[in-house]
């Protein structure tokens, strides 16, 4: 049976790439899989961004919708949400899924970066910033990296004023519809200045420490900090 | 007299490398197909079928209970819900075990969306992973030692001139040189973290 693509997928797989898919990738469609490549020529990929950095970090390509990069799957369950934000902080709470969307609401355009060398422009993002839940938490001053909780005890560390960026978010929905399991549901974080690994999916907690800890796949190779346009990759 | 008995490895080695090698078939495919299988991450999703579609059913008046009954049976689902959660005044979802509807009841959309696991290498590379860790942390550990002796005790596998004094002598140094002139053409590790990084 021939595997079932999202309709965005679809939409990113140029008739060239199509056939070189077919040509590169018998061994996966045997596996029944499916290559989804990049978009190319698109304008954007030569804008700069405010900071003067280029738009697409180097070794990127650039494809035009998420794609989902696996991982141990968390409970899907709206119902069963909840988001723990403790640690170095002075008013550690737990939020369940309604206490999430009662927050105040950030809705942003970002680009992500997956180590993997895709990236994905414009991702309209909704979801809670982690600067205003670090600010309800009363996080102390001596906190100085943040460790994203996800299901079945995968973690990624991030350095806490990366963490507190305007654009980082807990996020429960990507370009106005609900997260998809692929994608985390019911809510991932989005770190989106740093490889796509430190968005931790099917998100459980957020916990501030004075110490760094790497997470998940920081220790298993790949680079602690994670800076695409350093081509911080690998450890 | 008699000559003395000659103590003979290679029958030895040839057992013990025939037997382990029939033992390793089982897991050299669980560790070969979830190899191919990861090793092309950027381009699938190894773990899962992912789809999503997206019904218009028209308005759906009703509680929330009505309303997923209503959704599951325009959609034909044989599968009971394990849970309609109200996250909001237009989104409704209907959660199924490896799939969950996000329903908007004024306006009827539905979006469809959910993950079928690919049997066989989702096995695969959950093993290969070692997600599970416990006590397979140890059967991976001894599978590597096989293969050790695997390698190792090939190269006495076949004396003269197709072992190791050559034929053998010659693909061993062409299957250690492939690594080191891969490593040495490409910068190796250092190259790929550090030469395009700007000042520094």
């Amino acid at each position: 049976m021939a595997p079932k693509l999202t309709p965005e997928v679809l939409s990113s797989l140029a008739r060239r790439d199509l056939l070189r898919a077919a040509a590169t990738g018998s061994v996966l469609s045997v596996l029944g899989g499916s290559y989804a490549l990049a978009a190319d020529d698109d304008p954007r990929t030569k804008e700069k961004r405010p900071d003067g950095r280029p738009r697409l970090p180097p070794g990127q390509r650039l494809i035009s919708a998420l794609k989902p990069m696996g991982g141990d799957p968390g409970d899907p369950s709206p119902a069963s949400f909840k988001l723990k934000v403790h640690g170095e902080v002075a008013a550690p709470f737990e939020l369940d899924f309604i206490g999430l969307l009662a927050l105040p609401q950030t809705e942003i355009p970002l680009d992500v970066h997956c180590v993997t060398s895709w990236s994905a422009f414009d991702v309209l993002w909704s979801g809670v910033r982690v600067s205003l839940l670090a600010e309800k938490a009363k996080v102390k001053g001596d906190a100085r990296h943040v460790i994203f909780e996800a299901a079945n005890g995968y973690t990624a560390n991030v350095r806490l004023a990366e963490a507190l960026a305007p654009g980082v978010l807990v996020a429960h929905k990507a370009n106005r519809k609900p997260l998809a399991r692929a994608h985390g549901t019911p809510v991932r974080a989005v770190v989106p200045d740093l490889y796509f690994w430190k968005s931790a999916k099917w998100l459980t907690g957020i916990r501030f420490v004075k110490q760094d800890q790497p997470g998940y796949w920081e220790t298993r190779g790949y680079h602690n900090h994670a800076d695409p346009w350093l081509e911080e990759r690998y450890g | 007299m008699a000559e003395p008995r000659r103590l003979l490895l290679r029958p030895w080695v040839r057992a013990l490398h025939r037997d382990l090698g029939y033992l390793a078939v089982g897991l050299t495919l669980v560790y070969a197909l979830s190899g191919l299988a990861v090793n092309h991450i950027a381009d699938w999703d190894p773990n899962f079928q992912n789809f999503e579609r997206t019904h218009q059913l028209g308005p759906l008046p009703g509680d929330d209970d009505a309303i997923a009954r209503a959704v599951v049976e325009k959609l034909s689902i044989q599968e009971k819900p394990t849970e309609v959660y109200r996250a909001s005044d237009d989104q409704l979802d209907v959660v199924f075990s490896k799939r969950t509807l996000h329903v908007n009841p004024a306006t009827g959309q539905v979006i469809d969306e959910g993950q079928k696991p690919r049997f066989l290498v989702r096995v695969a590379n959950w093993l290969h992973l070692n997600r599970g860790k416990k006590s397979w942390t140890y059967i991976a550990d001894a599978y590597a030692a096989g293969l050790l002796f695997l390698a190792l005790s090939g190269l006495f596998m076949i004396p003269g001139r197709k072992g190791l004094l050559g034929r053998g002598a010659i693909f061993v140094a062409l299957g250690v040189a492939i690594p080191v002139a891969y490593v040495q053409l490409s910068g190796g590790p250092e190259a790929a973290s550090s030469a395009k990084r700007p000042g520094r």
